[in-house]
C-alpha cells in the first residue's frame, strides 16, 4: 500500500525545484551586455549627429543661423 | 570647418539668467543641476563683472582625458559630449574641468551621484536625433535642426555668443575696438589653447 503522503509530495517537490530554477535564474546576467573598457576607444553608441557635423552644407546651416540671430544689429 | 565656440562679454551680461532659465526650460534639466549658470566676479562691488559660464567645449577636454571609461566623444565641430549609457559618475570629470561644469544629479549614501550631466551645446547624445531618449537623457538637439544653443540665441544683451568661433571672434573684435576696451576672452584661454 502506497503513503498518501508521497503521492502529494512529488508534485510539491518539483514545483518547488521549478520554482527555485526560475528564482535562481531570474538572477542571470548576460555577459554579453557588459561593455568592455580599452584605453583610448569610445565604446558608446554612435551619434547619428556625427554623419552631418563637419559637412559644408551643415556648417552653412548654422553660420546663417547665427548671422540671424546673434550678431549685433 | 566650423568650430564651435561659447564666448561671454562681460561688459554687456546683466546677470539676468535668462541664459540659466532657457538652457533649463530646453532641455528639461533635473533639479539641483545647472547645466549653465551666471557668475559675478567682485559682487557688490562697483564695476562688478558677470559672465554666463557652461561646458566651454574644449579643445583638448581635460574631462575627456581623464574619463576612466572614455564615454566623452567630440563632433567635427569641437562639441564635447558624452554616453550616459557608459559613464559610471565616478565624478573624475568634474575634478579636472577648470569651469565646472560636470553636474551630477543625486547626493544618495556610499557617494553615489547618477550619471554625469553638462551642456552638450544643444546637441543632445549618442541617441537617435531628437528621440525621447535622447531628450530624456540629454535634453534637445537644436544643432540637428540647424539651430545654435538656447541660452545664446535668448541673450537678451547678446553678451552670450555661441556659434562657429571664428564669427564669434569677429564680433567679439569689432565691439573692443568700437568700445575702446580691452579684449577679455573669458575662458578661452583655458578652453581653446593659449593662441586664440
Amino acid at each position: 500500500m502506497r503513503n498518501a503522503h508521497s503521492d502529494y509530495r512529488r508534485p510539491l517537490a518539483l514545483v518547488a525545484l521549478l520554482a527555485g530554477a526560475l528564482f535562481l535564474g531570474g538572477c542571470y546576467e548576460d555577459a554579453g551586455d557588459v561593455t568592455l573598457y580599452e584605453p583610448g576607444e569610445y565604446k558608446g553608441e554612435p551619434d547619428p549627429l556625427l554623419d552631418d557635423s563637419g559637412t559644408e552644407s551643415f556648417n552653412e546651416a548654422l553660420r546663417e543661423r547665427f548671422a540671424a540671430g546673434q550678431t549685433d544689429r | 570647418m566650423a568650430r564651435m565656440k561659447f564666448l561671454c562679454d562681460a561688459e554687456r551680461c546683466i546677470e539676468c539668467n535668462a541664459c540659466v532659465t532657457a538652457c533649463k526650460n530646453e532641455n528639461e534639466v533635473p533639479w539641483g543641476v545647472n547645466r549653465r549658470r551666471v557668475v559675478t566676479l567682485n559682487d557688490g562691488v562697483p564695476g562688478e563683472k558677470s559672465i554666463s559660464v557652461a561646458c566651454m567645449h574644449c579643445t583638448d577636454a581635460p574631462c575627456a582625458a581623464v574619463c576612466p571609461v572614455d564615454c566623452f566623444y567630440t563632433t567635427d565641430d569641437g562639441i564635447v559630449l558624452h554616453d550616459k549609457d557608459l559613464c559610471i559618475g565616478c565624478g573624475y570629470c568634474f575634478y579636472a574641468c577648470p569651469f565646472g561644469a560636470p553636474q551630477y544629479p543625486k547626493q544618495e549614501a556610499f557617494g553615489v551621484r547618477g550619471k554625469m550631466d553638462k551642456c552638450t551645446f544643444c546637441a543632445g547624445g549618442p541617441n537617435d536625433d531628437n528621440s525621447d531618449a535622447e531628450y530624456s537623457k540629454y535634453g534637445a538637439n537644436r544643432v540637428a535642426e540647424g539651430k545654435l544653443p538656447a541660452c545664446a540665441e535668448m541673450c537678451s544683451t547678446k553678451a552670450l555668443l555661441a556659434g562657429d568661433g571664428d564669427m564669434v571672434a569677429d564680433i567679439y573684435r569689432e565691439r573692443v575696438m568700437r568700445r575702446s576696451g580691452r579684449p577679455q576672452t573669458w575662458g578661452w584661454d583655458k578652453a581653446y589653447g593659449a593662441g586664440v
